[in-house]
């Protein structure tokens, strides 16, 4: 069902929804950008559409909202452990077509594979998605290629445009909000096009791995993480255990994102680690995305949101490197 | 949901010390476990750490731990009657019905004894059910041999080969590469006989390629792979090596499969 | 014949040289930018009066030789637009630069856009130029956007070096350490890792913002406020070449400006009534009077803002 309504009538509706949901946006942040008198795109609570970014990508992804950047799994005292407690509040994410698909990368490692996530899942099952539409493919996206510029998993889709704002509900949660509203035709337009395009090679195996193409990226690689942080679908962590200067007695153990390509990801009592070498590193998380998460799981984990190509301080393309596999396995084959 | 992530404290019921690094502790234990499964072990406040079950008993299980860091240094300093923090059983263990009825021969170095020590418990206490059963096993010296009590009652049930890589003048025992002793061990029918090697890295590679150069068939090796864990439930990702990660689908591993993990 | 006040001359940033009736005129480009389109004024200047060179100073103004001093009053009415453009204050138009003594303020790119920059040079350059010229002392001036000081701000009588405070979202911090690793590698090992998070020593941290730039998650970002480091009297010279040393970290814009104007008022107390054409550069006056009077001077009425810290001494 559509609805149309002007900004402030929206806004409202927010408002009212704020009474049950935290509310999640690309957001501008002024200042906060990397360098001086620079502004960053990230996602946090929202009280206004006129928050929300729509005409630029976000420079991190919506994953955080579900998956935080530290978590605590639970406190320790003298002897006892305490699982925090879970914020009552339903969520609702702004989030794009791409991003979309991400999640249910996130899904797949976190709500199966095996053991489920309770702490994933106590704030997953409390997510409601609000589609943002893309009106033009943004640089560096190739989510055509990876077949995730379309959805149909969204709960709202909203769309500002000359001041007013229309809304698609796919979720009858919402029927009752927006029932008064004005009847309008709304659907979500998808891009059907990026300048980047990415071919995946059908015969990729790990004949790739002796390939010279890792070679160049010992040298240009930093091992920053930087590409893993920005990805909606990275999905690494590393557990820490702190104890409180003030009372030694307790404590918590937590979680914080952890990423491949960054020293330390596979160090092993004694000394001993993999994947020294930054090219190899580049070569495990790209085989990750467009490899051997799809051999396991049966998709690419990449969605082609080309948020890791944005953020590299020297210049890596991701996307490239996907394209060079091509080559490269001609090379080896 | 279940929270996999929420530890369970155990009481430690015994402490043996073998070398100045590596010590078993007895822990009370009562639930479904396999040898070269493997426990997160915690001490809130310092961290966890993935240990293997090195014995599985009535109402316990033993863990043999070296003593390399945060972790492992404060668990050196429990004491019978502390607790630690487990949660677990993860990984798949050993299969022992593979094995049963078959010449088996297993080959560990150092450490690597732990997650094998339930297999050759259980065919010394049970040889009827081995074809033949050798354990060959390598350390650095004599100072740093583990489980010296069980090798010495191993050695009445099954046949035992210890060997030091060195040591000094005097020592009457075996020494020299564990490799050197694959060579010449006794293999009555290689298309049938199961191998297990469990070691470092380095000493997993050299000790698998010589048996195939003796004639053993790669489905019949088994290695247990250790890789930096943080989750041990598949979701961390520090262990995963291509499509496989070692905290669910390994550590113990087929050589068909194991080859393919390239890191 | 040639009638020449040289004191005149050279207060018009103009100069003697080497061949005599010759003369060379300076332009001043406050912050080292300016559009090109002044580029035409200098090359007319240069081929119709000059020898059709133009010589880039180390302040970062540009000086034209060869030109005959007959002709300085043709250039000054030539220079009128860029000193219009670069918004140079005059006292009247078309008799070119009114002083020469306190010289450009040059300043590196800065945050225009250098990845380092902590703020906006060449806009800082311009205000302090505003404020301070003309001016017959000799004064040197030069703003910076980093510790990095790629304009050499501690050559300078007064360099203003940029900082930031840098500000941590313990939440968004990974552990990576990229931060800790790089402050000590680059700066001054101001940041420590201690129980999973970074700890930073404020009075270890020189403000240069590497750490906001190494983090990969976004933890460390600038501080709103911006903040200078003002370091002084370096000098090169005959005598006693010397680096600039620190005087006050963390000051804010306003202060820094009031405190070069205060010192002006200190030069004309003390400067050397005696001194060889009664010019005496302020690196000496403070060597003679001490740096606490020239602190007592300086300080004047300056509201510092609560973090700056002000040395209690100095020693060059
Ligand atoms: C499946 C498996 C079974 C194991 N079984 C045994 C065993 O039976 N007995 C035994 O003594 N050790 C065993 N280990 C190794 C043991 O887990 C590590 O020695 C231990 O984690 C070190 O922890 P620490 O806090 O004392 O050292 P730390 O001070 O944390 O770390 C020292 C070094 O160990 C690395 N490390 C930290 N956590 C891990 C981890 N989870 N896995 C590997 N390296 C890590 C660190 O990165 C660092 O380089 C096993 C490891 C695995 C993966
Ligand atoms: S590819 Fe780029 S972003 Fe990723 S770790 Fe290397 S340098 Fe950093
Ligand atoms: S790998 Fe790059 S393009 Fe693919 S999902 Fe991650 S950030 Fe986006
Ligand atoms: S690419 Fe690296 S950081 Fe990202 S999910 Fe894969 S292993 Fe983890
Ligand atoms: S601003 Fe510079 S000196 Fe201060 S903590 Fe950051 S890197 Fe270190
Ligand atoms: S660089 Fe950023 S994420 Fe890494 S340790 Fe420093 S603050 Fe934390
Ligand atoms: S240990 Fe975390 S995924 Fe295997």
């Amino acid at each position: 069902m559509g609805f149309r309504m002007d900004v402030e009538r929206f806004d409202e509706l927010l408002t009212e929804l704020q009474k049950n949901y935290r509310i999640y946006a690309p957001v501008l942040l002024k200042g906060k950008g990397r360098y001086s008198e620079t502004d960053t795109i990230r996602y946090a609570e929202i009280n206004s559409i006129k928050d929300v970014v729509f005409d630029k990508k976000s420079v991190f992804s919506p994953k955080e909202v579900i998956l935080p950047i530290t978590q605590t799994l639970f406190y320790f005292t003298e002897d006892n452990v305490i699982e925090p407690k879970v914020d009552e509040k339903n969520i609702l994410i702004f989030l794009r077509s791409c991003d979309i698909h991400a999640v249910k990368r996130l899904d797949e490692i976190y709500l199966r594979n095996r053991f489920a996530d309770s702490y994933y899942a106590a704030l997953r099952t409390k997510v409601k998605f609000v589609l943002m539409e893309c009106e033009k493919s943004f640089e560096n996206c190739f989510c055509v290629s990876m077949g995730s510029n379309r959805t149909d998993e969204y709960d709202l889709f909203v769309r500002l445009e000359d001041g007013k704002v229309y809304v698609e509900s796919k979720n009858e949660t919402f029927d009752g909000l927006f029932k008064d509203e004005e009847n309008a035709e709304v659907s979500p337009k998808f891009v059907l096009e990026n300048e980047t395009v990415v071919k995946i090679p059908e015969n990729l195996d790990q004949r790739v791995f002796k390939s010279k193409m890792w070679d160049e990226y010992d040298e240009r690689c930093i091992a920053c993480g930087r590409c893993n942080f920005v990805c909606g679908t990275c999905a690494c962590f590393t557990m820490q255990d702190i104890f409180y200067k003030d009372n030694p007695n307790a404590g918590e153990r937590r979680r914080v994102w952890a990423s491949c390509m960054v020293d330390g990801f596979t160090d092993m009592a004694g000394g001993h680690s993999f994947r020294k070498k930054y090219g190899e590193r580049m070569r495990f998380k790209v085989m990750h995305k467009v490899y051997d998460f799809n051999k396991r799981f049966g998709y690419h984990m990449c969605v082609g949101c080309g948020r890791c190509d944005d953020i590299c301080p020297e210049y890596i393309s991701f996307a490239n490197a996907v394209n060079k596999l091509n080559d490269a396995m001609k090379e080896v084959e | 949901m279940e929270n996999v992530y929420i530890p369970f404290s155990s009481r430690i019921l015994e402490i043996k010390q073998h070398t100045d690094i590596d010590y078993t502790f007895k822990m009370e234990y009562r639930g479904e476990v396999k040898p070269g499964q493997f426990f997160e072990v915690s001490i809130p406040k310092y961290g966890e750490a993935p240990i293997s079950v090195c014995e599985i008993g009535d109402g316990y299980v033993a863990l043999t731990i070296r003593r390399v860091g945060v972790v492992t240094n404060e668990i050196h300093n429990m004491k019978v009657g502390d607790r630690l923090f487990m949660r677990g059983p993860y990984g798949n263990g050993f299969d022992i019905d593979i094995y049963k009825g078959k010449e088996i021969i297993v080959a560990a170095g150092g450490t690597g004894l732990a997650p094998v020590k339930g297999i050759v418990d259980y065919f010394a206490s049970h040889p009827e059910e081995a074809k033949s059963f050798n354990v060959l096993m390598g350390f650095k010296s004599p100072k740093d041999i583990l489980f010296r009590e069980s090798i010495e009652n191993w050695s009445k049930t099954i046949q035992t080969t210890l060997t030091v890589d060195r040591a000094d003048e005097g020592y009457t025992g075996n020494t020299g590469l564990i490799t050197n002793y694959v060579k010449t061990v006794e293999i009555e029918n290689a298309d049938e006989a199961q191998v297990i090697v469990v070691g470092p890295p380095i000493m997993m590679k050299f000790t698998v390629q010589e048996f195939i150069n003796r004639g053993i068939k790669e489905e019949n090796i088994w290695v247990s792979y250790e890789r930096k864990m943080c989750c041990g439930v598949g979701k961390c990702g520090h262990c995963k090596i291509d499509d496989t990660y070692i905290c669910l689908d390994g550590p113990v591993f087929n050589f068909t499969q194991a080859k393919h993990l390239v890191d | 014949m040639l009638d020449i006040n040289t004191k005149q001359l050279k207060k018009n940033a103009f100069r003697i040289t080497k061949e005599r009736g010759k003369t060379a005129v300076r332009i001043r480009v406050p912050g080292g930018n300016m559009h090109v389109k002044f580029f035409s004024v200098i090359q007319e200047i240069a081929e119709k009066y000059g020898n059709g060179t133009v010589h880039i100073t180390t302040r970062q103004g540009f000086e034209i030789p060869g030109i005959d001093m007959k002709n300085m009053p043709d250039i000054n009415k030539m220079l009128q637009p860029i000193i219009d453009g670069l918004e140079i204050n005059q006292e009247a138009p078309g008799c070119g630069y009114p002083a020469s003594g306190t010289r450009n303020i040059s300043a590196c790119v800065g945050n225009a856009y250098c990845p380092y920059g902590n703020y906006n040079t060449g806009e800082l350059a311009k205000k302090i130029e505003k404020a301070v010229f003309p001016h017959d002392r000799h004064v040197k001036i030069a703003v910076t956007g980093c510790p990095n000081d790629c304009i050499k701000a501690r050559m300078q009588d007064f360099g203003i070096i940029g900082m930031t405070e840098p500000q941590y979202d313990p939440y968004r911090c990974v552990g990576c350490q990229a931060c800790v690793k790089n402050c000590k590698k680059r700066a001054t090992g101001a940041l420590k890792f201690e129980n999973f998070k970074v700890v930073r020593d404020h009075s270890k941290c020189i403000g240069c913002g590497e750490c906001v730039i190494k983090c990969p998650t976004g933890a460390w970002t600038r501080s709103e406020e911006k903040y200078y480091k003002l370091v002084i009297m370096g000098r090169t010279g005959k005598k006693n070449p010397r680096i600039a040393q620190d005087f006050i970290k963390w000051a804010d814009e306003e202060s820094v400006i009031k405190i070069i104007l205060n010192t002006y008022e200190y030069i004309e107390e003390y400067i050397d009534k005696e001194a060889y054409q009664g010019k005496e550069h302020i690196g000496y006056i403070v060597d003679r009077t001490g740096y606490q009077e020239f602190k007592k001077w300086a300080l004047k009425d300056v509201n510092l803002g609560p973090k700056a810290e002000v040395a209690q001494t100095i020693n060059w």
